[in-house]
């Protein structure tokens, strides 16, 4: 008879960190902070008219920040529209933002970049500004930003989710063949995973042991469509070992815990070892995008749960649990970040908008 | 190993061979990917022996994923790598058509990044292999702003514009034409001549009037064949069966001019307007589907920008409307060949 083979498991990963310094867990909160004002800012312009359209962050924040604070300057990001935590993080230096309060962190390479210019850019491209990335070109985070001497390499999504894994796995092989250790970070959504392309660019970077870092932001729902009408595995994390590479699920809730496991995961692809699979699990603080009412798919429970499971407050109570930091002191950065985010995009809204005689342009580099 | 034309012939195969190994010579960011193009050398061997001469880093295997090799593609373009993937037909490009027209074709327009990506693939019908190895499917990309599509005919075009298209910035679609692998071949001279000498056409004068000039750009079109009466654009193999159409109708007194495209997307509109000129009565022959083929385009540009001198209605050789038939003797019935070609010269003669 033969013996039944045993499946390997997911890692379930500890809701604890590596010990990061004070100084790291203030960067780390101020940019929870900063994505937190950027998404409230641009869901408050919706309701106002000022952009049609936004898919709300607000609940990612975790996942994204402490992802993209497991990169640095550098590394690629292969972003998709939920991920504002992970650009703020990827884009700016603290210690240039605000000097007085961030002096550098040792040892973490950030991008040489003046911030404000950078943010003011990114507001414009949310607003289809000609100031923006692609100057109206493109809607949201449609955009790519490649500036290689500070160290950033982003590329943005098109709509169809999944198509990017293959693009990130390939811009991962290309940082392979350069050599230096340098790693691409690339999100999707549970309902992503069930696209042909997520199996070819994960199969194809487990292959050729790319240095990916995939992470799976699983909300439980692709628009309103539960996770358990999209796959039938008991988690999806689990599908990393088929894939050869490891398969990790983690609270999305739990910044320390999605630094702890990301940190992990770009070690082990800066040392040569190929991708690693992260499913970060988060509840749905949103609906799919504003003004659509699939919020509402929830159980009144389960919405109730979801904002209570905020992740921001999460940290900012772990915090101040920890003695690092005081209630005057979240305050004054949640008033910075409100304070900055409201007069980048008052900038932003008041830019010059794209001039329609620039169109076709050019189709071809050559 | 590919098959060695006698002496110094080259082979349209060869050329093709021949010019990924230069590109991969000259340019370190030049890599292959594709099904089985490492240690096998590729289904049509065009990739044999680089495994050895270039490592496999710049010659690797891909799993059976054609939108994940391209997506790989991309993003290693993106990071200003030259990634070259072979379709291990071109039939199968159906399966990577998302990260082509939507990811690869729209990149640059959307986000001002170049991705100089070629993607090479066997086409076309002739030899009895059915419905999915036997397709001309460029049409497909023709209707995509962004792409680059050539399709070489001749062994000195193939070198030439592989060549370009592996320095191009922009993603091209590479459409090598099977039948054309071992049986089209030149000298080695005028193939790889940079500077003149003839254009190494299977005999055929570029421009009719021997000497070749400088290489083949993407974007030009070539006179194969001076004419007055009747003018026949084609690409590919069908360009081919142009040549010997108009060598048979030749003999009845019909002169007729070829025009072979080359390039299909730039188009070079001029050469199409000024050879549509100048007899006053065209055919455009092409092996790919007659509905929404690159005819329909091409007759449409004439009407619209030509009309003035056309003595005869803009007419149309191409596959019937279905798929490509198994049997060698119903997929003959579909295929052009010089003598519809003929027929059809023929009848606008008659005009």
């Amino acid at each position: 008879m033969l013996e039944k083979q045993a499946v390997p498991r997911p890692v379930e990963a500890e809701g604890h960190s590596a010990h990061p310094s004070p100084q790291a867990l203030r960067e780390m909160h101020l940019f929870l902070r900063l994505a937190r004002e950027w998404d409230l800012r641009f869901e408050r312009l919706v309701r106002l008219g000022a952009v049609s359209k936004w898919y709300s962050a607000v609940g990612n924040e975790a996942i994204t920040v402490a992802a993209a604070t497991a990169i640095a300057a550098g590394d690629a990001l292969v972003s998709l529209h939920r991920d504002s935590g992970a650009i703020l993080r990827y884009y700016v230096d603290a210690s240039r933002l605000f000097p007085d309060q961030f002096p550098p962190l040792p040892g973490r390479r950030a991008p040489p970049t003046e911030p404000r210019e950078l943010l003011y850019r990114l507001a414009c491209q949310m607003l289809g500004k000609a100031d923006g990335f692609s100057g109206g070109r493109e809607r949201s985070y449609h955009y790519s930003f490649f500036h290689e001497e500070a160290g950033i390499i982003h590329v943005g999504m098109i709509s169809h989710l999944g198509a990017m894994i293959p693009v990130a796995a390939g811009v991962a092989l290309a940082l392979k063949q350069a050599g230096g250790g340098r790693v691409a970070l690339n999100f999707i959504g549970e309902g992503g995973t069930s696209t042909g392309d997520f199996h070819e660019g994960l199969n194809m970077a487990a292959v050729y042991k790319a240095p990916l870092v995939l992470i799976i932001q699983n909300n439980g729902y692709a628009f309103s469509t539960p996770s358990s009408e999209q796959y039938a595995s008991r988690t999806l994390a689990e599908r990393g070992p088929a894939y050869g590479v490891p398969g990790v699920r983690v609270d999305g809730t739990d910044a320390l815990a999605v630094l702890r496991c990301a940190s992990e995961a770009v070690a082990r692809a800066r040392a040569g070892k190929g991708p690693t699979l992260i499913e970060a699990v988060v509840g749905r603080m949103r609906g799919h995008s504003e003004g659509d009412d699939s919020f509402l798919v929830l159980s009144e429970d389960e919405r109730r749960r979801s904002l209570e499971a905020d992740p921001v407050l999460r940290f900012e109570r772990t915090l101040l649990e920890s003695g690092a930091v005081t209630h005057p002191y979240l305050d004054q950065v949640a008033k910075r970040c409100a304070e900055l985010v409201l007069a980048t995009v008052d900038r932003a809204l008041a830019s010059r908008d794209p001039d329609p005689s620039s169109l076709p342009g050019r189709v071809h580099a050559g | 190993m590919p098959v060695k034309a006698p002496s110094d012939q080259v082979t349209y195969l060869e050329a093709i061979s021949r010019a990924l190994r230069d590109a991969m010579r000259e340019d370190p960011s030049v890599f292959l990917l594709g099904q089985d193009v490492a240690a096998y050398g590729g289904a049509f061997k065009v990739t044999a022996g680089m495994l050895e001469d270039f490592g496999p880093e710049r010659v690797m295997n891909t799993p059976i994923s054609e939108s994940g090799a391209i997506g790989v593609a991309v993003g290693a373009a993106l990071l200003g790598r030259r990634p070259v993937v072979e379709m291990q037909f071109a039939d199968f490009i159906s399966c990577g058509f998302n990260q082509i027209v939507n990811v690869a074709a729209k990149m640059f327009w959307r986000t001002g990044r170049p991705v100089p990506l070629v993607i090479r693939c066997p086409a076309g019908g002739g030899a009895g292999a059915g419905a999915f190895h036997s397709q001309c499917v460029e049409a497909w990309f023709l209707h995509t702003p962004g792409l680059k599509v050539v399709a070489p005919a001749f062994p000195r075009d193939a070198y030439w514009l592989l060549r370009a298209a592996i320095r191009d910035p922009d993603p091209v679609l590479y459409f090598e034409h099977k039948q054309l692998y071992r049986r089209v071949k030149a000298p080695a001279s005028a193939v790889f001549d940079a500077g003149g000498g003839s254009d190494g056409r299977d005999g055929h004068g570029a421009g009719g009037g021997g000497a070749a000039g400088p290489p083949p750009r993407i974007g030009q079109a070539a006179t194969l064949r001076e004419g007055e009466h009747v003018t026949v654009i084609s690409y590919g193999w069908t360009a081919h069966h142009a040549l010997e159409a108009a060598e048979k109708v030749a003999a009845e007194g019909i002169s007729v001019e070829v025009l072979d495209l080359r390039t299909l997307a730039p188009l070079d509109e001029e050469a199409v307007l000024r050879a549509a000129r100048k007899t006053g009565r065209v055919l455009i022959a092409h092996e790919a589907c007659l509905s929404g083929g690159f005819g329909g385009e091409l007759a449409a540009r004439i009407a619209e920008k030509a009309f003035e001198h056309l003595d005869a209605p803009v007419r149309r050789l191409a596959y019937p409307d279905i798929p490509v038939p198994y049997h060698r003797a119903l997929e003959a019935a579909c295929l052009p060949s010089a003598e519809k070609i003929a027929q059809v010269v023929r009848e606008l003669r008659g005009w």
